[in-house]
């Protein structure tokens, strides 16, 4: 489980599964060497998290000064899944695509934060932690990545 | 939540990302480097896995798993297991529950490897537990210690239970990998060595270091400081 959390939120980071696994690898490495540093009674999981996403970002502007990444939506049948859930059903295939460009092409700061607070389901404070910044700032960087991804697809605001 | 928050949060779970590989041995092998040393004891040695250490600190951080196990350490042939209560143990005076005394020589035919031992006087009575587990009674810092050790088997044959009173802390022993358990008492489950579930839980009030050499888990339980502790392993 904590190995499948890493791996996810390093590869949605960094968009690449080697770097994902690179990252991921030097994440545990490093949180082993800093547990005496580690404050006692304080949640784990943002703390492990950030130190993966820490790993995954910087892997991710490396690769992006190389080639642009980008991540992909599963098209694959999905056995016994014959009744999509509701979920599914809002995104037909082409407004998937369309929604993860828009999601690839945000600025670096916002990209972060949506993929945290939606793609890995982290909750805003889970995001301040992961990403070392202050919860007031997830949420600006939440609003104004929300209203750039609503221009790109051209949906009206909430 | 806006609509496109929603389409978000469902395209986050429709997004092809790949099976996490198993990081464990790559971790492992990298926590075991010792820049500039050779590593006989590395495969021998069944070093636990940072990844555990953390990471069931992930689970802990999920509120259903506070209710029973909440974190696990392994090393070795111990684990660490914190819980939320203490099952009922016996209390254990230092020298009773230790196994049938021997010497030395004795214990070391029957354990089958050689004991590791800090500079003593005289010959030190040894207790063997199941055939498995050595222990011997030092002197250390005017108070007794108990020094016991056991090869390190391809499952785990402690099992200490700890509550959230205890600190669990890595720690290096000469360089070796290591757990310190201060404060709070914790319990000890033995195991034989034909893994025949004969356990028997005891009471330990003592800190406690454990660490891994060359293939064998050896542990000290006392009133000992961390340094102390640290001190005693690195003379053994």
């Amino acid at each position: 489980m904590h190995q499948g959390i890493a791996f996810r939120t390093a590869y949605l980071l960094s968009g690449s599964a080697a770097d994902a696994e690179e990252a991921a690898q030097d994440g545990f490495v490093k949180a082993y060497r800093a547990l005496g540093r580690f404050r006692r009674g304080a949640p784990l999981r943002p703390w492990l998290l950030r130190i993966v996403a820490n790993e995954a970002r910087n892997r991710r502007r490396s690769a992006l000064r190389r080639e642009r990444l980008a991540l992909r939506v599963a098209v694959e049948d999905r056995p016994g899944d014959a009744v999509p859930s509701p979920e599914a059903a809002l995104l037909a295939g082409e407004q998937r695509e369309l929604l993860l460009a828009a999601v690839e092409r945000l600025p670096e700061d916002q990209r972060g934060t949506v993929v945290c607070r939606y793609f890995l389901e982290l909750s805003e404070e889970e995001t301040a932690n992961v990403l070392r910044i202050r919860r007031g700032t997830v949420k600006s960087r939440l609003a104004r990545g929300l209203e750039r991804l609503r221009t790109e697809i051209g949906e009206e605001g909430p | 939540m806006s609509e496109l928050e929603l389409r978000l949060l469902a395209l986050g779970h429709e997004l092809d990302v790949p099976v996490a590989p198993d990081l464990a041995p790559a971790v492992r092998a990298r926590l075991e480097e010792r820049p500039g040393r050779p590593f006989p004891w590395r495969r021998a040695a069944a070093l636990a896995l940072a990844v555990l250490v953390v990471a069931v600190g992930v689970a802990f951080a999920v509120p259903q798993a506070r209710t029973a196990v909440l974190r696990w350490f392994h090393l070795g042939g111990v684990s660490v297991e914190r819980v939320e209560s203490l099952p009922p143990g016996v209390e254990r005076t230092k020298a009773v529950g230790l196994g049938r005394p021997m010497t030395r020589m004795q214990a070391e035919q029957l354990l089958g490897f050689r004991l590791a031992l800090p500079p003593l006087e005289g010959n030190p009575t040894v207790y063997v537990l199941d055939g498995s587990l050595a222990t011997v009674i030092v002197r250390a810092y005017g108070r007794p210690i108990l020094l016991s050790q056991f090869r390190s088997p391809q499952v785990e044959a402690l099992k200490k239970l700890a509550v959230d009173k205890t600190t669990i802390e890595p720690v290096q022993v000469d360089g070796r990998p290591g757990l310190w358990l201060e404060g709070g008492p914790h319990t000890l489950t033995y195991l034989s060595r034909d893994l025949s579930f004969r356990q028997r839980t005891v009471l330990i009030h003592g800190n406690v270091l454990v660490w891994v050499r060359e293939g064998v888990t050896l542990r000290l339980e006392g009133k000992l400081t961390r340094a102390q502790a640290l001190s005693i392993g690195r003379r053994i």
